[in-house]
């Protein structure tokens, strides 16, 4: 079995897998304690987020083969849903957190209905097209939604008797670390499953597939729903950490950012997508310095990065381990 | 009577720029197969350039021409710098959309650095307003419905009548035929992105001219063909451009009726309700076009 095994499930043992995720959480779970000041904080928890948004998205994507477009009206629907439920409703910040969730999964099937007959480029456009139309939506309910003003003061998290502001982001980089491991295990668990399997089963080769007795329906609507759930938590959380919300998270300019974390990372590796969020992230910051020619000089390192290494920053790792592994076996 | 004059210019005016847009959009789909996520910010980049030459007091007969002459350029380097290098990747539909989108973020916040974010105005086609029936137009729209089908006629016969055309038809067919027959791919396949491009500075000129530019002008009027391309279909070039005047009359009827906020989210529902009865669009045949 020499060939390419990159997006198949069970490659590397479960325990090495685990080891590795473990000790690399525990890694980052450390961080808090070198890294003291709140604003290199906050970039790490907006790292957290995109990571989160970004490996979900590779989940439909990359391995289920389906181009959703509408991945970030997802995490969009996660911020209002938290912003409108805390606000208008009173409902528990935690308990709202989870429910964002919950309404981003029935969002999520409700967009896999018109593009379960469709393939390719129309499934862009459908997904691209349900996007706008959630922003639409929300700047036309002006007196729930704030409009194109935004929502302002929205309600924080909580802890029993810890102060979530004056901690220099202490906690909240523990919660959207929470979030990115609980996330990041259920993506593998779920990729690793036969459900993954018959995700990649479809999109490698959909007749043969469907010949074998998997549904295609079910299974796209189960990869939508799955990448939703977890981009709507981080939706809320995002919400409730910057405290206002806005329609700029429809914009085009947060989705090209995130998918090209995902196709920098190389897709259909989950773990690729949130490397190079950190990336991204941390690079966008070190270019602060530039002001308004940092997204042009992003879009140009995406194109570069596109041209020269069409598989991503994965790519670059599996050719340098593939050569290492040659040179070991001499 | 006032109604019905009014959804009627609406229409034929909103379907005349849809129609401006699409026909770019699809053009390129049927000749190299991947989508332009460009396109919109072609629109806005000629309606700024316009802008430019307008303001070196330049005549608007010789505006016109130049700037289309100026995109038909950038189309043509926009698609050897994205989308020639990627062509015989296996994911090129995928990576071209990101590689189209980040030049649109490109070029987007370019314009942003060089013209500022103060809003312009281009002069409009022809001047002064007059009353149809009743109704008050503005010469500058009716300008527009009458240009843009003599536009798109010239396209078709372009398209059907001439040797360049129908090379450029051949290699959307069968590009490995064509190359057997020493056609210039390559060449054609910057001849359909500058072809868009100018029709796309076109709509652009004619939007800058009604409406205030602004470097997003171009995000709306994408997302417009994007619909219409969907509605019409992707594998011919008449399909998308009887979508646009088709979705140009359902606007104008919506937005009259049910209010300016509701449109889009009806346009989506009749969108959705298409794709599910006939999802290789309204006037499509069953193509390569839906992989």
């Amino acid at each position: 079995m020499k060939a390419d095994l990159r997006a198949t499930p069970g490659r590397v043992s479960w325990k090495n897998e685990a080891a590795l995720v473990v000790t690399a959480f525990a890694v980052l779970a450390l961080t808090p304690f070198i890294v003291t000041d709140s604003y290199s904080r906050h970039i790490l928890i907006m790292a957290f987020i995109y990571a989160v948004v970004a490996s979900n998205w590779d989940l439909s994507l990359g391995y289920g083969g389906v181009f959703n477009f509408g991945h970030l009206a997802l995490f969009g629907i996660g911020v209002y849903a938290y912003g409108l439920m805390t606000k208008l409703a009173g409902i528990d910040p935690w308990l709202a957190m989870a429910l964002s969730g919950a309404v981003s999964t029935i969002a999520a099937i409700v967009v896999t209905i018109p593009i379960l007959r469709l393939k390719g480029i129309y499934i862009i456009l459908v997904t691209f097209g349900f996007a706008q139309l959630v922003m639409q939506l929300i700047l036309s309910q002006s007196d729930y939604t704030g409009g194109t003003q935004g929502m302002v003061r929205i309600q924080t998290l909580y802890l029993a008797g810890h102060n979530m502001i004056r901690d220099g982001k202490f906690a909240y980089f523990y919660i959207a670390l929470a979030i990115l491991f609980a996330s990041t295990v259920f993506l593998r668990l779920l990729v690793r499953s036969k459900t993954g399997a018959s995700i990649v089963a479809l999109r490698d080769n959909e007749e043969y597939a469907v010949s074998r007795g998997i549904s295609l329906v079910r299974q796209r609507v189960i990869t939508l729903a799955a990448s939703a759930f977890f981009t709507g938590v981080a939706g809320a959380f995002y919400a409730a950490y910057q405290r206002n919300a806005s329609v700029d998270v429809f914009g085009m300019s947060l989705a090209t950012i995130i998918l090209s974390m995902v196709l920098l990372g190389g897709t259909s590796t989950i773990y690729g997508a949130i490397g190079a969020s950190f990336v991204l992230t941390i690079f966008a910051e070190v270019m602060a310095d530039f002001g308004a020619w940092r997204p042009i000089i992003t879009a140009l390192l995406i194109i570069v990065v596109m041209l020269v290494y069409p598989s991503g920053l994965a790519g670059i790792w599996a050719s340098a381990r593939a050569s290492w592994l040659r040179r070991r076996e001499g | 009577m006032d109604a019905a004059l009014q959804i009627l210019f609406g229409g034929l005016f909103q379907g005349s720029l849809f129609a401006m847009m699409a026909v770019g959009l699809a053009l390129i789909w049927t000749t190299i197969g991947v989508f332009n996520f460009s396109h919109g910010v072609m629109m806005m980049l000629g309606a700024y350039v316009a802008w430019q030459l307008s303001a070196w007091s330049i005549p608007l007969f010789i505006v016109l021409p130049a700037t289309m002459l100026i995109m038909a350029g950038v189309g043509w380097l926009l698609q050897a710098s994205v989308v020639r290098p990627l062509i015989g990747r296996p994911n090129i539909v995928l990576v071209v959309v990101i590689t189209t989108l980040a030049a649109a973020s490109l070029v987007e916040n370019g314009v942003l650095e060089i013209w500022g974010p103060r809003s312009k105005q281009l002069p409009t086609l022809i001047e002064g307003n007059t009353q149809i029936l009743g109704v008050g137009v503005s010469m500058h729209q009716i300008a527009i419905i009458l240009i843009t089908p003599v536009i798109l006629g010239a396209l078709w016969l372009f398209l059907n009548r001439t040797r360049l055309g129908l090379a450029l038809r051949a290699v959307a067919q069968n590009e490995d035929a064509s190359l057997l027959v020493g056609l210039n791919v390559t060449a054609l396949y910057g001849l359909a992105f500058a072809i868009a491009a100018a029709l796309a500075a076109l709509a652009g000129i004619f939007m800058g001219g009604y409406r205030f530019m602004s470097p997003v002008m171009g995000a709306d009027p994408l997302l417009k063909a994007l619909i219409v391309v969907v509605f019409g279909g992707l594998s011919s070039i008449s399909g998308p451009i009887f979508a646009a005047y088709l979705i140009g009359f359902f606007e104008a009827i919506c937005s009259y009726y049910f209010g300016l906020y509701w449109t889009p989210a009806l346009l989506f529902a009749v969108l959705i309700l298409m794709l599910m009865i006939k999802p290789e669009g309204l006037f499509g045949a069953k193509t390569r076009g839906l992989a």
